[in-house]
Protein backbone atom coordinates (compact mmCIF):
# COMPACT_ATOMS: atom_id res chain seq x y z
CA UNK A 1 0.00 0.00 0.00
CA UNK A 2 1.52 3.39 -0.54
CA UNK A 3 1.92 6.17 1.80
CA UNK A 4 -0.46 8.42 -0.30
CA UNK A 5 -3.31 5.64 -0.46
CA UNK A 6 -2.97 4.79 3.17
CA UNK A 7 -3.65 8.66 4.09
CA UNK A 8 -6.85 8.40 1.85
CA UNK A 9 -7.85 5.81 3.54
CA UNK A 10 -7.18 7.75 7.21
CA UNK A 11 -8.81 10.67 6.54
CA UNK A 12 -12.10 8.67 4.95
CA UNK A 13 -12.02 6.78 8.06
CA UNK A 14 -11.52 9.59 10.51
CA UNK A 15 -14.83 11.56 9.11
CA UNK A 16 -17.00 8.05 8.96
CA UNK A 17 -16.22 7.67 12.48
CA UNK A 18 -17.56 10.53 13.64
CA UNK A 19 -21.07 10.27 11.63
CA UNK A 20 -20.58 6.23 13.71
CA UNK A 21 -20.32 7.72 17.12
CA UNK A 22 -23.27 10.71 16.01
CA UNK A 23 -25.60 7.48 14.58
CA UNK A 24 -24.42 5.62 18.22
CA UNK A 25 -25.26 8.42 20.36
CA UNK A 26 -28.05 9.76 18.56
CA UNK A 27 -29.53 13.16 20.17
CA UNK A 28 -29.37 12.32 23.40
CA UNK A 29 -30.35 15.85 24.62
CA UNK A 30 -26.97 15.75 27.01
CA UNK A 31 -27.82 18.88 27.95
CA UNK A 32 -30.16 17.43 30.57
CA UNK A 33 -27.47 15.40 32.10
CA UNK A 34 -26.77 11.69 31.31
CA UNK A 35 -26.75 8.88 33.44
CA UNK A 36 -24.21 6.54 34.44
CA UNK A 37 -26.68 3.76 32.28
CA UNK A 38 -26.08 5.83 29.60
CA UNK A 39 -22.12 5.58 29.60
CA UNK A 40 -22.63 2.14 29.91
CA UNK A 41 -24.83 1.14 27.29
CA UNK A 42 -22.48 2.89 24.54
CA UNK A 43 -20.10 -0.71 25.45
CA UNK A 44 -22.99 -2.89 23.85
CA UNK A 45 -23.52 -0.34 20.83
CA UNK A 46 -22.52 -1.77 17.89
CA UNK A 47 -22.23 2.40 16.28
CA UNK A 48 -19.64 3.25 19.47
CA UNK A 49 -17.64 0.00 18.40
CA UNK A 50 -17.70 0.90 14.88
CA UNK A 51 -16.68 4.08 15.77
CA UNK A 52 -13.46 3.19 18.26
CA UNK A 53 -12.60 0.84 15.03
CA UNK A 54 -12.53 3.27 12.53
CA UNK A 55 -10.55 5.82 14.76
CA UNK A 56 -7.93 3.15 15.66
CA UNK A 57 -7.53 2.16 11.77
CA UNK A 58 -7.66 5.62 11.06
CA UNK A 59 -4.87 6.19 13.81
CA UNK A 60 -2.91 3.26 12.42
CA UNK A 61 -3.09 4.32 8.75
CA UNK A 62 -1.79 7.99 9.70
CA UNK A 63 1.24 7.13 11.66
CA UNK A 64 2.04 4.87 8.68
CA UNK A 65 1.35 7.46 6.04
CA UNK A 66 3.61 10.14 8.19
CA UNK A 67 6.60 7.68 8.46
CA UNK A 68 6.89 8.05 4.68
CA UNK A 69 4.97 11.60 3.98
CA UNK A 70 6.23 15.34 4.80
CA UNK A 71 3.88 16.55 7.49
CA UNK A 72 3.40 19.80 5.92
CA UNK A 73 2.18 17.87 2.93
CA UNK A 74 -0.09 15.70 5.15
CA UNK A 75 -1.99 17.64 7.88
CA UNK A 76 -3.47 20.00 5.44
CA UNK A 77 -5.47 17.68 3.41
CA UNK A 78 -6.97 15.85 7.07
CA UNK A 79 -8.83 19.39 6.29
CA UNK A 80 -10.92 17.87 3.89
CA UNK A 81 -12.66 15.60 6.52
CA UNK A 82 -14.53 18.91 7.81
CA UNK A 83 -16.52 18.35 4.13
CA UNK A 84 -16.56 14.57 4.37
CA UNK A 85 -18.78 14.37 7.49
CA UNK A 86 -20.87 17.41 5.93
CA UNK A 87 -21.36 15.26 2.79
CA UNK A 88 -21.76 12.11 5.12
CA UNK A 89 -24.13 13.46 8.17
CA UNK A 90 -26.44 14.83 4.97
CA UNK A 91 -26.51 11.41 2.94
CA UNK A 92 -25.94 8.94 6.18
CA UNK A 93 -27.63 10.85 9.01
CA UNK A 94 -30.18 13.50 7.52
CA UNK A 95 -28.71 16.50 8.73
CA UNK A 96 -29.59 20.06 6.86
CA UNK A 97 -26.49 22.04 6.19
CA UNK A 98 -27.78 25.72 5.54
CA UNK A 99 -25.60 28.10 3.16
CA UNK A 100 -23.76 29.32 6.22
CA UNK A 101 -23.02 26.56 7.80
CA UNK A 102 -21.43 25.37 4.56
CA UNK A 103 -19.26 28.64 4.40
CA UNK A 104 -18.46 28.11 8.04
CA UNK A 105 -16.87 24.30 6.83
CA UNK A 106 -15.17 26.18 4.04
CA UNK A 107 -13.72 28.69 6.11
CA UNK A 108 -12.08 26.52 8.69
CA UNK A 109 -10.66 24.23 6.47
CA UNK A 110 -8.79 26.86 4.66
CA UNK A 111 -8.12 28.40 8.45
CA UNK A 112 -6.68 24.41 9.08
CA UNK A 113 -4.70 24.30 5.77
CA UNK A 114 -2.94 27.88 6.18
CA UNK A 115 -1.87 26.48 10.05
CA UNK A 116 -0.91 23.56 8.56
CA UNK A 117 0.83 24.43 5.55
CA UNK A 118 4.78 24.33 5.47
CA UNK B 1 -27.12 33.11 18.03
CA UNK B 2 -30.89 33.42 19.50
CA UNK B 3 -33.41 36.44 20.31
CA UNK B 4 -35.93 34.35 21.85
CA UNK B 5 -34.43 34.58 25.88
CA UNK B 6 -34.81 32.63 27.88
CA UNK B 7 -35.29 29.56 25.99
CA UNK B 8 -37.76 27.63 27.66
CA UNK B 9 -36.05 24.63 27.79
CA UNK B 10 -38.65 22.20 27.98
CA UNK B 11 -40.22 22.90 25.00
CA UNK B 12 -36.39 22.25 23.36
CA UNK B 13 -35.83 19.38 25.15
CA UNK B 14 -39.51 17.63 23.80
CA UNK B 15 -38.75 18.59 20.11
CA UNK B 16 -36.73 16.70 18.00
CA UNK B 17 -34.04 18.62 17.35
CA UNK B 18 -33.24 17.64 13.52
CA UNK B 19 -36.67 18.51 12.62
CA UNK B 20 -36.78 21.93 14.33
CA UNK B 21 -36.40 25.28 13.53
CA UNK B 22 -36.39 25.67 17.45
CA UNK B 23 -33.60 28.53 17.86
CA UNK B 24 -32.52 28.45 21.75
CA UNK B 25 -29.62 29.91 23.96
CA UNK B 26 -26.84 29.35 24.98
CA UNK B 27 -26.38 25.97 27.07
CA UNK B 28 -24.39 23.95 29.10
CA UNK B 29 -24.00 21.08 26.33
CA UNK B 30 -22.43 24.31 24.21
CA UNK B 31 -19.81 24.31 26.80
CA UNK B 32 -19.17 20.82 26.01
CA UNK B 33 -17.73 21.17 22.69
CA UNK B 34 -15.64 23.75 24.04
CA UNK B 35 -14.73 21.66 26.94
CA UNK B 36 -13.94 19.01 24.60
CA UNK B 37 -11.90 20.59 22.22
CA UNK B 38 -10.23 22.27 25.46
CA UNK B 39 -9.16 19.24 26.80
CA UNK B 40 -7.83 17.70 23.60
CA UNK B 41 -5.32 20.12 23.12
CA UNK B 42 -4.34 20.61 27.00
CA UNK B 43 -4.09 16.48 26.26
CA UNK B 44 -1.48 17.27 23.61
CA UNK B 45 0.51 19.85 24.82
CA UNK B 46 1.19 17.85 28.25
CA UNK B 47 2.27 15.01 26.16
CA UNK B 48 4.38 17.09 23.95
CA UNK B 49 5.50 18.40 27.56
CA UNK B 50 6.26 14.60 29.02
CA UNK B 51 8.36 13.34 25.76
CA UNK B 52 10.77 16.86 25.89
CA UNK B 53 11.59 16.00 29.48
CA UNK B 54 12.09 11.74 28.42
CA UNK B 55 13.47 12.92 24.74
CA UNK B 56 17.45 12.20 26.27
CA UNK B 57 16.38 9.58 28.21
CA UNK B 58 14.85 8.16 25.08
CA UNK B 59 17.86 8.55 22.69
CA UNK B 60 18.89 4.62 23.83
CA UNK B 61 17.67 0.96 23.72
CA UNK B 62 14.99 -0.53 21.30
CA UNK B 63 11.06 0.24 20.37
CA UNK B 64 10.14 -0.96 23.45
CA UNK B 65 12.32 0.28 25.84
CA UNK B 66 11.90 3.34 24.63
CA UNK B 67 8.01 3.88 24.46
CA UNK B 68 8.53 2.28 28.17
CA UNK B 69 10.55 5.00 29.12
CA UNK B 70 7.47 7.15 27.08
CA UNK B 71 4.34 6.09 28.65
CA UNK B 72 5.95 6.12 32.19
CA UNK B 73 6.58 10.43 32.37
CA UNK B 74 4.07 11.95 34.73
CA UNK B 75 3.45 14.15 32.05
CA UNK B 76 2.35 11.79 29.63
CA UNK B 77 0.24 10.03 31.89
CA UNK B 78 -1.84 13.17 32.77
CA UNK B 79 -1.88 14.11 29.12
CA UNK B 80 -3.56 11.19 28.39
CA UNK B 81 -6.12 11.21 31.13
CA UNK B 82 -7.12 14.62 30.09
CA UNK B 83 -6.97 13.65 26.35
CA UNK B 84 -9.60 10.48 27.62
CA UNK B 85 -11.56 13.16 29.73
CA UNK B 86 -11.72 14.94 26.71
CA UNK B 87 -13.20 12.23 24.33
CA UNK B 88 -16.08 11.90 27.10
CA UNK B 89 -16.92 14.96 26.64
CA UNK B 90 -16.72 15.07 23.07
CA UNK B 91 -19.18 12.35 23.40
CA UNK B 92 -21.51 14.79 25.11
CA UNK B 93 -21.28 17.17 22.73
CA UNK B 94 -21.73 15.02 19.63
CA UNK B 95 -25.34 13.26 21.74
CA UNK B 96 -26.64 16.86 21.74
CA UNK B 97 -25.82 18.64 18.01
CA UNK B 98 -25.31 17.49 14.77
CA UNK B 99 -22.08 16.27 13.60
CA UNK B 100 -22.20 19.11 11.04
CA UNK B 101 -22.05 21.41 13.44
CA UNK B 102 -19.60 20.17 16.51
CA UNK B 103 -17.24 18.52 13.90
CA UNK B 104 -15.58 21.72 12.19
CA UNK B 105 -15.76 23.39 15.58
CA UNK B 106 -13.15 20.85 16.84
CA UNK B 107 -10.35 22.69 14.44
CA UNK B 108 -10.11 25.10 17.56
CA UNK B 109 -7.74 22.45 18.58
CA UNK B 110 -5.01 22.99 15.84
CA UNK B 111 -5.35 26.68 17.11
CA UNK B 112 -5.05 25.97 20.64
CA UNK B 113 -2.35 23.66 20.12
CA UNK B 114 -0.57 26.28 17.57
CA UNK B 115 -1.05 29.00 20.53
CA UNK B 116 -0.33 26.42 23.29
CA UNK B 117 3.30 25.67 21.06
CA UNK B 118 4.28 29.14 21.15
CA UNK B 119 4.04 29.63 24.38
CA UNK B 120 4.80 26.57 26.07
CA UNK B 121 7.82 25.88 24.13
CA UNK B 122 8.55 28.83 22.08
CA UNK B 123 7.22 27.63 19.08
CA UNK B 124 7.76 30.10 16.23
CA UNK B 125 3.89 31.07 14.66
CA UNK B 126 4.07 32.53 11.27
CA UNK B 127 2.29 35.37 9.72
CA UNK B 128 0.67 32.74 7.73
CA UNK B 129 -0.77 30.85 10.48
CA UNK B 130 -1.91 33.53 12.39
CA UNK B 131 -3.99 34.26 9.13
CA UNK B 132 -5.03 30.85 9.74
CA UNK B 133 -5.95 31.21 13.20
CA UNK B 134 -7.89 33.76 12.39
CA UNK B 135 -9.72 32.01 9.90
CA UNK B 136 -10.44 29.37 12.44
CA UNK B 137 -12.25 31.72 14.76
CA UNK B 138 -14.05 33.34 11.79
CA UNK B 139 -15.46 30.24 10.51
CA UNK B 140 -16.67 29.19 14.24
CA UNK B 141 -17.96 32.53 14.79
CA UNK B 142 -19.78 31.79 11.39
CA UNK B 143 -21.00 28.33 12.94
CA UNK B 144 -22.64 29.79 15.55
CA UNK B 145 -25.33 31.48 13.39
CA UNK B 146 -26.03 28.36 10.96
CA UNK B 147 -28.81 26.58 12.83
CA UNK B 148 -26.73 24.56 15.19
CA UNK B 149 -29.67 21.73 15.43
CA UNK B 150 -30.68 21.60 11.90
CA UNK B 151 -32.38 24.16 10.26
CA UNK B 152 -32.09 27.26 10.65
Amino acid sequence: MTATLALWISIFLNGLAQVLLKKGVGHTQARTGVSAKWWLSLLTNGWIWAWGLSFVVATALWILALSKLDISYAFPLLSTSFILVAILSRLLLGEYISRTRWIAIFVICLGVILIAAK
Amino acid sequence: MSSQFPAPAETVRLTSPSQTGTKHTFEIADLAVFGAVFLAAVGHLMIKAGLVGAASAGLHGNVVDRLMVYFTQPYVILGLAIYGLGTAMWILAVSSHDISYVFPISALNYVLVTLGGKLLFGEVVTLKRWGGIALVILGVGLMQGSGRKGRP
